[in-house]
């Protein structure tokens, strides 16, 4: 029993989750920001920009605003980083790391991921800021937009290995990445392909980034929820912002793409295909505007949903 | 907690106040010297949206009547420790407006100011040397907060 504890709380607190995470999201963000400088033709901050940031931020002042709900205000922070340490905890690496069936399976995981957009929006009306509330609002409007083709995306998938290992549908990740060792990755399943092109359009929206970053477009919200955030908990919220990149990112590579070697190894493959992804979206990053948030939700609710039922479909069949 | 203060020193955020400024400042602040061509980045600036993640402040504008009030609730949000620059000759002496019935500055009256980036409007390569002194002093203070 308590080696099974001790087992889940160092993949919680020390990899994959935890310190390994932290590490990984910061230095994936310096690659970003790097990336996107670059193709400005300029020279960008050092790499370890992030890393710089978050000591910074960690040694300034902490203000709460009168109008805000303190204990409420000081404490979303912290469930974001939470929840996307325990989250990371969940995902199987091959080769490398295989979590303990006690922690849970995909539709935990569904859950966890939901959990950072949920306590921003509190953290946005906590804040007691109308600018706070504005976020608050968009971020939900997001949420519902998105939420629907991402749970089509992974049902897809999982009815594709349930269907294959011969029992209905499969929540089960080690038995996912399972499948696609033995049977080759489902990225190049062409009944999977709609699905993939959904999540790749989930990333984005996700983590905020442009051009979705709208609950917390710096232009015309001033950060939106983050706005009243200050010193150690501003700190806390990009941290756990960086945390919920590698772990959306992650979901991702075990739905489609697990396969790597044992070892050391294999967590470079493992960070390598992190890099393909910000890559991508340092592309986007540097090549488009925000846009407004009815265009994005209507976008969401036309494109993705109809990919990810079309998977659902084309699989069923 | 050595190494934390020497990070602090390589992540100077900015916060721009535009205090009754006639946007000739402004233009050349945000949409010059700021601007990527410039690449402030390189030196761990950031724009920030709100005061409170802020390290430095760049104010631009001869502190009118009407925005004094503003200007220090503003100013009191940004957390410590924090360094001001005070951009153009408008903040420093009210430039074209000074003695002008409207005008409650010079800024250094109600704010302390750690750099003056004179000028009408200061050249970009002014300003970005203003704020690389401004970054200096932001390290020492983070570093005696340490
Ligand atoms: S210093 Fe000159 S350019 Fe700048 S705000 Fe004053 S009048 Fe305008």
């Amino acid at each position: 029993m308590t080696e099974i504890v001790l087992r889940i709380l160092s993949a919680v607190l020390i990899f994959p989750g935890g310190v390994f995470a932290i590490a990984l999201g910061l230095l994936l963000k310096g690659v970003e920001r790097r990336l996107v400088a670059r193709l400005q033709r300029r020279i960008g901050p050092p790499l370890l920009q992030p890393f710089y940031d978050l000591a910074k931020l960690m040694q300034k002042e902490t203000f709460v605003p009168d109008l805000a709900d303190a204990g409420l205000f000081l404490l979303t922070p912290m469930i974001g980083v939470a929840s996307m340490s325990v989250a990371m905890a969940l995902l199987p690496m091959a080769g490398v790391y295989t979590p303990s069936a006690a922690l849970g399976d995909l539709i935990i995981l569904f859950y966890l991921i939901s959990l950072p957009a949920l306590a921003l929006m509190l953290s946005g009306s906590a804040s007691g800021s109308p600018f706070g509330a504005l976020g608050f609002s968009r971020e939900m409007a997001m949420m519902l937009a998105y939420e629907g083709p991402i749970l089509l995306v992974i049902v897809s998938v999982a009815l594709y290995v349930g269907q294959a290992t011969g029992g209905g549908v499969t929540f089960d990740l080690v038995t996912i990445v399972r499948y696609q060792i033995n049977h080759g990755p489902l990225l190049l399943e062409w009944r999977l392909a709609p699905a993939l092109l959904a999540y790749l359009a989930f990333i984005p929206a996700n983590l905020g980034m442009p051009p979705f970053d709208i609950p917390e477009a710096e232009t015309e919200l001033a950060e939106g929820p983050l706005l009243e955030y200050s010193g150690s908990s501003l700190g806390l919220l990009k941290l756990g912002a960086a945390i919920k990149a590698v772990v959306v990112t992650a979901l991702g590579i075990t739905l489609f793409w697990p396969n790597g070697p044992a070892g050391v190894a294999g967590v470079l493959v493992f960070i390598a295909k992190h890099m393909l992804v910000v890559g991508g979206l340092a592309l986007l990053k540097a090549g488009v505007g925000r846009m407004r948030i009815d265009q994005a939700v209507l976008f969401y609710l036309k494109w993705p949903m109809l990919l990810g039922g079309v998977a659902l479909v084309a699989v069923r069949a | 907690m050595r190494f934390l203060a020497k990070a602090a020193r390589k992540s100077p955020w900015i916060y721009r106040i535009n205090a009754g400024s006639c946007n000739g400042c402004d233009v050349e602040l945000a949409t010059t010297a700021c601007i990527p061509r410039y690449d402030i980045e390189r030196l761990g600036c950031q724009y920030c949206g709100s005061p409170k993640h802020a390290d430095i402040i760049l104010i631009t504008g001869p502190v009118t009547v009407g925005v004094k009030d503003k200007l220090l609730r503003v100013y009191a949000q940004v957390p410590e420790p924090k360094v001001t620059v005070a951009v153009g000759i408008c903040p420093i002496s009210g430039g074209v407006f000074r003695e002008s019935y409207s005008i409650a500055g010079p800024l250094d009256q109600f704010v302390p100011v750690d750099v003056n980036v004179p000028g009408c409007p200061p050249r970009p390569q002014a300003i970005i040397e203003g704020l690389a002194l401004a970054i200096e002093i932001w390290g020492e203070r983070a570093e005696a907060a340490a």
